[in-house]
Order: C-alpha cells, then sequence, then structure tokens
C-alpha cells in the first residue's frame, strides 16, 4: 500500500469484536471465513454469538478461500455521503451480495466500479479486497 | 387477544407545539403533550397511575414527566424501541390494567428530532454506530449509516419483483401531502407536491428522494389509555381497541438477508383474528410511513390492496380523502411531522371520534381503523380502533 493511501482512508474500519475477529482476521489474508453451525449447518452472516438460525452455541469458522462470486441480490445508489469518510465515493453503491456456492449467505459491500446504470438485480460479482491500513483490508465486490 | 376486544379505549391524545428548533428540551415538550393529552380526556394528572414511554436515548423519563406533573405513580417505565413501539406500548398498558397493576396509563414520544439527535444520522461516531448496531461493522465501513439506505435495500428488490415503480412511490407521497394541505399543523402545509414535480426530483439514495423520506421535527405526543368502563367518565368520545398483534420476525436488526418476509406479514392474520374482522371492513387508515415503500409494503402485508396490485391500488387514488382507504389523513410522517410513528396514531383517533366532522378532513362515515407500527422488516405491532 502505498503511503498516498495511507494518509486517504478516511472511512470507518471494521471494528473486530469478539464475535466476529475471525472474519475480519480472514480479510485482512484477502480470504473469507464464514461462521457455521455444526448443529443445524446453517451459515450465520453477520456471525454472533450463537446460531441465529437455532441458538445453538456449537457454531465454527470454515474458510472459504479468495475466489468469491455472487450476483446482486438488491441494491442501492446514494448520492450523499451518509457517513463522514464517504465525500469521495458519491454515488455510492451499497449492495446485497447472494454468494453463488452457498446462496443463504449475503455479503454487503460496495461495487467499486459499479453506477445506476451498470447494476441491477442479478449482476455478477467477484470479492476483492481493499488494503486500508498497513494489517486491515475490507471485503468489496467488483462487477464481473 | 380476542378476550381484550373493546374493553380498553384510548381517551386523550394531545402534542407539543410542532417545529425544526424547540429551544427546549424534551422534557418540555412532553409535558405539554401530557397535559393536553390529560385536558383532552378531561382528566387531572393524578388520574393517571402508570406513565410509559420509548427512545432511542433522545427523549426524557417517564419518572421526570410524573415528577413534573406532580403525580407519583405506580409504574414508570421506559423501553428503547422504534417504529412498533406506540402499538407495543398499548399492549403493555392494556396487560398492566388487566392484571389491576394499574388504571389508566399516559404514554408518550418526545424528541428534538431535528434540533437534537437526529433519527436521519449525522455527528455520530461510526465506531459508535458499529458497535450499536447488530451487525454494524458489516454495514458502516461501506456507508451504510442511514435508515434510507438500510430499507433502499429492502425496497429495490421488492419493488423489482413485484412490478412497482417511481410512480407508485410518487403516489404515496403525493397522496400524503394532499393532507398536509389540509392540515395547518403540517410540516408541509402550503408545500403540495405534484407528481410532475417529485418525478422531476433526484435521489438521495435510491429508490428514495427527499419527498420518499420521513421528515424529521421537534415534537412530543401523548396518549392516555383506560378501560372501557373508566371511559365513560371521560370528557373525549372513548376510542375503542378491537385488536392488536405484535412479532418479530426477520433475523438482524439492521442486516436483511432475505426481503421476501417481513413481521407485518405474520401480524396481520393475528391482527385480523383479535379484532374479529377483515381488511374489508377498515374504513380509515394510519400506516407507519418513514418512507415511501413502506407503506406499499405494509398495504400488501396486511391484505388492504391486493398482492401484486399494490401499485395499482395506489395510483387509482385509494389513498386520497375520498379513496378506498383514506391513509395518514393529516399527512403522515411524510409531510405532517415524525414523532416516531405516534402522530399518526393521534390521527387515527381523531378520525375514528369524527372529531372533524363539519371540516374538509374528516373521512365520513368511518367506523373502523387500522393503526400499523413498523421498526423495521424485523418488527411490527398493529391494532384496529373503533368508536
Amino acid at each position: 500500500m502505498s503511503e498516498e493511501t495511507k494518509v486517504k482512508y478516511e472511512k470507518p474500519i471494521p471494528l473486530k469484536t469478539l464475535d466476529n475477529t475471525p472474519y475480519w482476521d480472514a480479510a485482512d489474508r484477502h480470504e473469507l471465513a464464514l461462521q457455521k453451525c455444526n448443529t443445524c449447518n446453517a451459515y450465520n452472516h453477520p456471525p454472533g454469538p450463537s446460531c441465529a438460525s437455532c441458538g445453538s452455541v456449537d457454531v465454527i469458522w470454515e474458510n472459504q478461500g479468495s475466489v468469491i462470486q455472487g450476483k446482486v441480490y438488491s441494491y442501492v445508489v446514494s448520492y450523499r455521503p451518509f457517513l463522514p469518510g464517504f465525500q469521495n465515493d458519491i454515488p455510492l453503491v451499497i449492495a446485497v451480495v447472494e454468494l453463488d456456492h452457498l446462496p443463504e449467505v449475503k455479503i454487503i459491500g460496495n461495487i467499486l466500479n459499479g453506477n445506476a446504470e451498470n447494476v441491477t438485480i442479478g449482476s455478477a460479482v467477484n470479492m476483492v479486497w481493499e488494503d486500508v491500513t498497513e494489517d486491515r483490508a475490507v471485503p468489496q465486490w467488483v462487477l464481473a | 387477544m380476542s378476550t381484550i376486544r373493546n374493553k380498553y379505549a384510548i381517551v386523550g391524545v394531545g402534542e407539543s407545539k410542532r417545529s425544526k428548533n424547540s429551544g427546549v428540551t424534551p422534557l418540555h415538550l412532553a409535558l405539554d403533550a401530557a397535559r393536553a393529552a390529560i385536558a383532552d380526556a378531561g382528566m387531572d394528572a393524578k388520574d393517571i397511575d402508570a406513565f410509559m414511554s420509548y427512545s432511542e436515548h433522545d427523549s426524557c423519563t417517564p419518572h421526570q414527566v410524573a415528577t413534573y406533573l406532580g403525580v407519583r405513580p405506580g409504574v414508570v417505565k421506559e423501553i428503547i424501541g422504534g417504529g412498533s413501539s406506540t402499538e407495543l406500548l398499548i399492549a403493555d398498558a392494556v396487560g398492566l390494567i388487566e392484571t389491576g397493576q394499574a388504571k389508566t396509563v399516559l404514554i408518550y414520544r418526545a424528541m428534538n428530532g431535528r434540533s437534537g439527535m437526529r433519527m436521519g444520522g449525522g455527528g455520530w461516531s461510526t465506531d459508535l454506530l458499529q458497535s450499536a448496531f447488530d451487525g454494524g461493522s458489516f454495514i458502516i465501513p461501506y456507508g451504510a449509516g442511514s435508515p434510507g439506505q438500510w430499507f433502499g435495500l429492502f425496497a429495490t428488490r421488492h419493488m423489482h419483483l413485484n412490478g412497482l415503480t417511481q410512480e407508485h412511490l410518487g403516489h404515496v407521497c403525493t397522496s400524503f401531502y394532499e393532507h398536509a394541505q389540509r392540515n395547518p399543523n403540517a410540516f408541509f402545509y402550503g408545500k403540495p407536491l405534484t407528481m410532475e414535480e417529485y418525478m422531476k426530483t433526484a435521489h438521495l439514495s435510491s429508490p428514495f428522494t427527499k419527498h420518499d423520506f420521513c421528515l424529521e421535527s421537534d415534537e412530543a405526543n401523548a396518549i392516555i389509555v383506560t378501560s372501557a368502563e373508566r371511559a365513560k367518565d371521560c370528557k373525549s368520545t372513548p376510542v375503542h381497541i378491537m385488536g392488536m398483534a405484535a412479532r418479530q420476525s426477520v433475523s438482524h436488526a439492521h442486516y436483511w438477508k432475505n426481503v421476501d418476509e417481513v413481521a407485518s406479514d405474520y401480524v396481520a392474520p393475528e391482527l385480523y383474528k383479535a379484532a374479529g374482522i377483515t381488511p374489508e371492513d377498515i374504513d380509515v387508515a394510519s400506516i407507519y410511513d418513514c418512507f415511501s415503500w413502506v407503506v406499499l409494503r405494509q398495504l400488501e402485508a396486511y391484505g388492504l390492496a391486493p398482492k401484486g396490485e399494490v401499485g395499482d391500488f395506489v395510483a387509482a387514488g385509494n389513498l386520497r380523502l375520498n379513496g378506498k382507504l383514506p391513509t395518514n389523513t393529516a399527512g403522515g410522517m411524510l409531510s405532517e411531522g415524525y414523532t416516531h410513528g405516534m402522530n399518526n396514531v393521534l390521527e387515527i383517533v381523531r378520525q375514528v371520534r369524527h372529531e372533524y366532522a363539519g371540516t374538509n378532513r374528516q373521512v365520513e362515515n368511518c367506523e373502523i381503523g387500522i393503526c400499523t407500527g413498523w421498526a423495521g422488516p424485523d418488527i411490527a405491532g398493529a391494532m384496529v380502533l373503533s368508536k
């Protein structure tokens, strides 16, 4: 990462918490990790202290690797920054993406090369990782 | 809940002044609203033995309101809650009275929603927001910090699947703005909205323009609930609670993975069963309207318009005063004011009372009204009222 990028990144950096640290640690390695329930086999995203589908505490983390493809399930295009740090990202595409290999999992992110004209429900996207600090990376989407 | 049918009533409603900058604390607003509701019921403050409220850390406590009305009640209760909280607290009030813990309950919502803490965001620490919302770390870093964006993610897909268009959202807005033109206390009184103007308005965040967002105001509202028996002694025309229902459904309040269902879908059958009516019996409606699309989704959920025909229903003018279902007849949160849903409750009570009789605001011959609350796709509460 360049010095310039380091200085310029003003957006919120994902907070690592008791329940989500494995997800963001994997993201820092440019990988996707998902929480999975050993009792009902549901994938939980966002992750939590127990399974949001059945309540079981028997949850594990499963690495999904670095090749993650999906389809736009829904999206919005925002024309004003509703949070500090996004003033240079307008219009901002925020999408809910259904993973091709696990459709029950929906991951929200920005479509970095998306706009109101080229994004629609069903658009194919690939996960990429944006290096935002020396040691942190944020999963994002680009149109396939 | 059918066992409580018509046993409880709303006997007083009142509001403070509505403004963009009240210049006073939410406590002052709450006291003004409480006094107005007590006067409306023809009661004395000491007749209230339970005070309840909901907030998002932007209000004053029921303890304070009771204190400064000179009352030392049995129950003071405050919940953190969203747009279904009025209905949920009215259900709590019924429970308290039914079990003999209280006789008369005052419920209020007080907020400097424009000059103080704004629901629409602004001024908050992003780290705080990540912690405050369940799953916040998965939305805030992506710039999704406003309810307009969260609801928009739901709306885009639902509209796509059901053939709903920008113009259909516009019919909700123009209908409610039209109501506001008859309400001198509405924020957008004197500011009518034509479809042509609506369609020319740019998105703030798709699919919503500024007209599709509710407004923000400084205001307090209050409601008094008591038994039907005690209601006979009140000055006002009691409005009886025919039935109520509530439900949590979708997981993760701020991270929705499924737009196929909302909590309102589950509330509707329970509500009609409790009230002993069908959607066709409803004459007038207050539908929670934090965003225009939320109204369309609830019309579908509550069976007030056939699924797949909601767009046609609003385009035919059915939300207007002479339509099949006059809705949010004071202008709603889109154009009257925003007290997190409670102003819509005040309006349905006034319509069912026929308080506007002889003016151009009364829905003619209305007997039964529905009032819905929506804290999101995840939590809903609703009630059916009649004279």
